[in-house]
């Protein structure tokens, strides 16, 4: 909540997940920042605009699912239903 | 082209094919000006093909400069844009049409293309060392804290507050009520030394050299009073201090900076601020562009809200309200008066649709479009300040 | 012919629709130029209309066609611009006709369940209305939050779950339509403006859809609304072949369920993509090979019983359920399922942006397997060709309940920065080579776009056979000076033809 200039631009430590992908936050993927250093290089990014934009896409899908239908159905709840 | 046209168009071709190559356009039914004007020339998606254009060698910024004043900076569109919003973070590229606007504008006015309103606008900031906001009557900057007048607050200390132009000449109110709050919280603060404009607008409006001198002031007499931390009231000052200033100073910015709304909705959850006075009021509440959609602030001041007794609160979601808007960004009621006028209808119009008797906001600048709006609607524009400040029972 | 300025068409046209809307300015017509999925970059500026007009009604519509039918001026209608066969695209200059401020909501009739708006509206802004009613508007392409409803007649567009609610076609009941001569007739089923089945004449409204602006330009239109839904199931599964995927796709396509709204199959290529840059796919193992979804909308109780029965057939088939959270997230993306430029890779891995061409067929399920190793060996060539084409797999999608045929495509990435003649000319080799193998296994070049573009065009003759013969005599009777769109669907002929 509080903004400092330092704090934001240092991001948590880099987790090796595939060849192409990283993690810094937590369930965050990164591309492996050694691809984008020919042609797009990549922008700074401190870190409230990376938890920014994960926050607000999962509240877009939340909000696309209530746009086309009330409630949403849990494969996970029915498979249970099929085991029974 | 002029070489610095060129080097323009080499520093932001690959932001500008990002949006070109895709093509979506989801920015331009959020876009609050695009909804009102229906003009294609003014979207979102306008602006970065125009630098593809530019690149090509077919426009130079002074046949587009006009086109880029239809924008107010609220950032729904490089929000909603996929290269932002599903994959922005993964990259660490997004869309940044905001910037992109304020630089077009920047280019232009390094070249020679003014637009008369903001002109004048920054000329008489300069001059004044803030905004005129108050149509015609001159701003003095020994007056920049008339507002706070029999309230005793020491100048100066470890933490000040940052009073936006609007909020200090016009809608004194608001920081009147902000102050109250925290003294009645026991939250120590003072008031800057020589506070001049943040100079967010001038860089909005393309007066870079203007904007940075503006922030090296206020960042001199910030060290020179040994200021720490600057609580700051208005999303617009928030987006300066947090974005702009750290561009300008780099590693040597090491102000800490907290939004109001944010601190007072902790001092509420600890305890320390209980609202008790109701409030009869059935509201509905407008998440400012630069709080919501630039920052992702929109939990506390809701948080806020329902703690106040009395109120009725009609909520919208804050992503159905990514494409609502003031109109009062961006510089564009200074250039564009009856287009905001049209936005802010806009936006009270889906007040009036929840059948309520106020909207609240939290950001001053919104409030002055807003409440003309609402007056035909005969619906209230509060300030969230305010409002807590009345239950909290603190006198204007 | 081009339209100069200081032209005294421009003071009629000023006239007619007031100054601010008649655009002239450069931005403003390189602006009505463009369209995602672009033609070549480097010959933007050919593409250029030479003004711009913005009407508000019907009426100014047509007035704007009477005088460019009497003056021979182009005409090019624009909506969202979201097309991917750049119907929208100016061939020859002219005047482009943008649509966007005839938006307004005219009539929510709430007994018969139909809305008359502008054609101007987009369908996620006039849902967001709709919902106020309990209602929908369920026409669901992958530009659902930005493409307007004129755009989605004048293409006769795909809708994600049309399976279960049908597609344009079926969901646009009547609409006013500005002939090329300036005309205002209505066309439906029969004359009526809410009536969904007539046998009263010539079924015109088939005829004035999906003809890309070469027929005249929709400018109100009377929509078919539905129950909006209680409930939504989107079950994804990963397969370890894509074989086993195929036979669980049209397993579940099959069943029958009445709440079934589409299902949708990604093959290697699109599960290989998707591993650069998609949260739900990086961390799968290597052992997933392809994937299918489905989704299901209604109420919960029909959800719930067919939700079960799609479960238990993929299960039976070998698939795996990737969880509710993959499922959510995944389906809610896929109303704005444009693909993101910085998808792209040069052959090295680095990152490029690289525009999005979505090539699209109709294919019946028994020729998917087939279509799919031919379309990827034309896409693989273009790869060894050139660094500027990038293979982004393919996905099969229903395009009915019963599971006859898929809206079938393939993703090719290009790096527009990196693009040249040469390049291009490759692409469209590769456009006209995918069009002739859908056409090869019984298919039609397009299920969802449209086939106007350069390449593709070509074989549209070779599609319709005689019927293309007959659309020369319709455009020649319908716009006799060739103003509307000229240049499109190679209808140049039918004014040869007479000369």
């Amino acid at each position: 909540m509080k903004y400092r200039y330092q704090e934001e631009m240092s991001p948590p430590p880099v987790q090796r997940v595939t060849d192409v992908a990283i993690t810094r936050f937590e369930h965050v993927f990164e591309v492996e920042p050694g691809l984008m250093t020919e042609h797009v290089t990549q922008q700074t990014f401190p870190n409230w605009d990376t938890l920014r934009l994960v926050r607000s896409r999962a509240d877009h899908l939340a909000w696309m699912h209530r746009h086309f239908a009330d409630k949403v159905i849990s494969g996970e709840e029915l498979l249970d239903d099929l085991d029974e | 082209m002029p070489d610095p046209e060129k080097r323009f168009a080499e520093e932001w071709r690959n932001a500008a094919y990002n949006c070109f190559s895709s093509g979506h356009k989801f920015c331009r039914e959020v876009c609050p000006v695009m909804q009102v004007t229906r003009n294609e020339s003014w979207s979102p998606t306008a602006f970065h093909a125009n630098v593809v254009a530019m690149e090509k060698g077919e426009l130079e910024v002074a046949d587009v400069a006009a086109d880029y004043v239809n924008c107010t900076g609220c950032g729904a569109c490089e929000l909603r844009c996929p290269n932002s919003l599903f994959t922005g973070d993964f990259y660490r590229f997004r869309t940044r049409t905001v910037d992109l606007v304020k630089a077009v504008r920047g280019l232009a006015v390094s070249q020679g293309v003014h637009q008369p309103g903001w002109q004048r606008w920054n000329l008489l900031t300069d001059e004044r060392r803030h905004e005129p906001v108050l149509n015609g009557t001159p701003i003095e900057q020994e007056r920049v804290r008339d507002w706070a007048d029999g309230l005793d607050l020491p100048i100066g200390g470890e933490t000040i507050l940052f009073v936006d132009c609007e909020a200090a000449f016009y809608r004194t109110s608001v920081p009147r009520a902000v102050a109250r709050i925290l003294n009645l919280a026991g939250y120590k603060f003072g008031l800057m030394n020589e506070q001049w404009c943040c100079g967010g607008p001038a860089a909005e409006m393309g007066y870079e050299e203007q904007a940075r001198r503006f922030a090296q002031h206020n960042l001199d007499d910030w060290r020179a009073a040994g200021v720490r931390r600057v609580l700051v009231l208005d999303p617009h000052d928030y987006i300066t201090f947090t974005e702009d200033y750290p561009k300008y100073f780099g590693d040597a910015y090491d102000i800490e900076i907290v939004l109001v709304v944010e601190l007072l909705a902790e001092l509420i959850r600890e305890g320390r601020l209980t609202p008790h006075v109701p409030v009869e009021r059935t509201v509905t509440y407008h998440d400012p562009c630069r709080l919501s959609k630039r920052k992702g602030v929109w939990r506390e001041p809701r948080e806020i809200l329902r703690a106040i007794p009395g109120v009725t609160f009609h909520d919208v979601d804050r992503v159905t309200q990514w494409s609502y808007c003031s109109g009062g960004g961006g510089g564009l009621p200074v250039e564009k008066p009856e287009l905001t006028a049209k936005i802010s209808e806009h936006r009270v119009g889906k007040a009036a649709e929840l059948g309520v008797d106020t909207l609240v906001s939290a950001c001053p600048w919104s409030e002055r479009p807003l409440s003309e709006a609402g007056k035909a609607r005969s619906i209230d524009v509060v300030d969230l300040h305010e409002l807590l400040a009345e239950s909290l029972g603190v006198a204007p | 012919m081009t339209v100069l300025l200081g032209d005294p068409v421009l003071e009629e046209l000023r006239q007619i629709l007031g100054t601010d809307h008649v655009l002239t300015g450069k931005a403003d017509r390189l602006n009505r130029a463009r369209v995602p999925a672009p033609f070549p970059v480097h010959r933007w500026a050919e593409r250029m209309p030479d003004l711009v007009v913005l009407p508000a009604s019907t009426e100014e519509v047509a007035e704007v066609l009477r005088l460019a039918n009497s003056l021979r001026i182009p005409v090019v209608p624009r909506d969202g611009g979201t097309g991917l066969t750049d119907g929208a695209v100016p061939l020859r200059g002219g005047i482009v006709v943008d649509v966007k401020r005839i938006n307004q909501i005219k009539e929510i009739d709430l007994d018969n369940r139909t809305c008359t708006a502008g054609t101007g509206i987009n369908a996620l802004k006039l849902n967001e209305v709709l919902a106020r009613h309990g209602l929908i508007y369920p026409d669901d392409p992958a530009s659902y939050p930005c493409s307007l409803v004129g755009g989605r007649i004048g293409t006769s567009g795909w809708s994600l779950i049309g399976s279960r609610y049908g597609h344009t076609r079926d969901l646009v009941l009547s609409f006013d339509h500005v002939l090329p001569t300036g005309r205002v007739i209505h066309v439906g089923d029969g004359i009526g403006r809410k009536i969904t089945k007539s046998s009263s004449g010539y079924q015109l409204k088939h005829l004035f859809m999906g003809h890309q602006g070469t027929l005249g330009i929709a400018t109100e239109a009377t929509l078919k609304l539905f129950p909006k839904p209680e409930a939504e199931f989107s079950p994804f599964w990963a397969f370890e072949d894509y074989d086993t995927a195929y036979r669980a796709v049209g397993a579940l396509a099959r069943a029958g369920v009445a709440t079934f709204a589409g299902a949708v199959l990604f093959d290697e290529w699109k599960v290989d993509y998707l591993r650069r840059d998609d949260e739900a796919y990086i961390p799968q193992p290597s052992s997933v090979k392809a994937l299918v979804c489905a989704a299901l909308y209604g109420y919960e109780d029909e959800v719930r019983a067919g939700g079960r029965r799609l479960l238990r057939i993929a299960r039976s088939l070998g698939a795996r359920y990737l969880g509710d959270e993959i499922s959510e997230g995944d389906w809610a993306a896929r109303h704005d399922r444009y693909a993101t430029p910085l998808h792209g890779r040069t052959r090295s891995g680095q990152v490029v942006p690289m525009s999005w061409h979505c090539e699209d067929a109709s294919i019946n399920y028994t020729n998917l397997p087939a279509v799919r190793l031919a379309w990827h060996e034309i896409a693989d060539r273009l790869r060894r060709e050139s660094d500027v084409f990038d293979d982004w797999g393919m996905f099969a999608y229903t395009n009915g309940a019963t599971g006859a045929d898929y809206l079938t495509e393939i993703d090719i990435g290009i790096w527009e920065q990196r693009l040249d003649d040469a390049a291009w000319a490759a692409w469209v080799r590769a456009k006209r080579d995918l069009a002739a193998v859908a056409l090869a296994h019984g298919g039609s070049i397009s299920a969802c776009h449209g086939s106007c573009r350069e390449g593709e065009v070509d074989l549209v003759p070779a599609e319709l056979g005689g019927g293309y013969d007959v659309m020369l005599d319709i455009k020649r009777a319908i716009d006799p000076n060739n103003i509307m769109n000229p240049g499109k669907y190679l209808l140049d002929q039918a004014y040869a033809e007479k000369s």
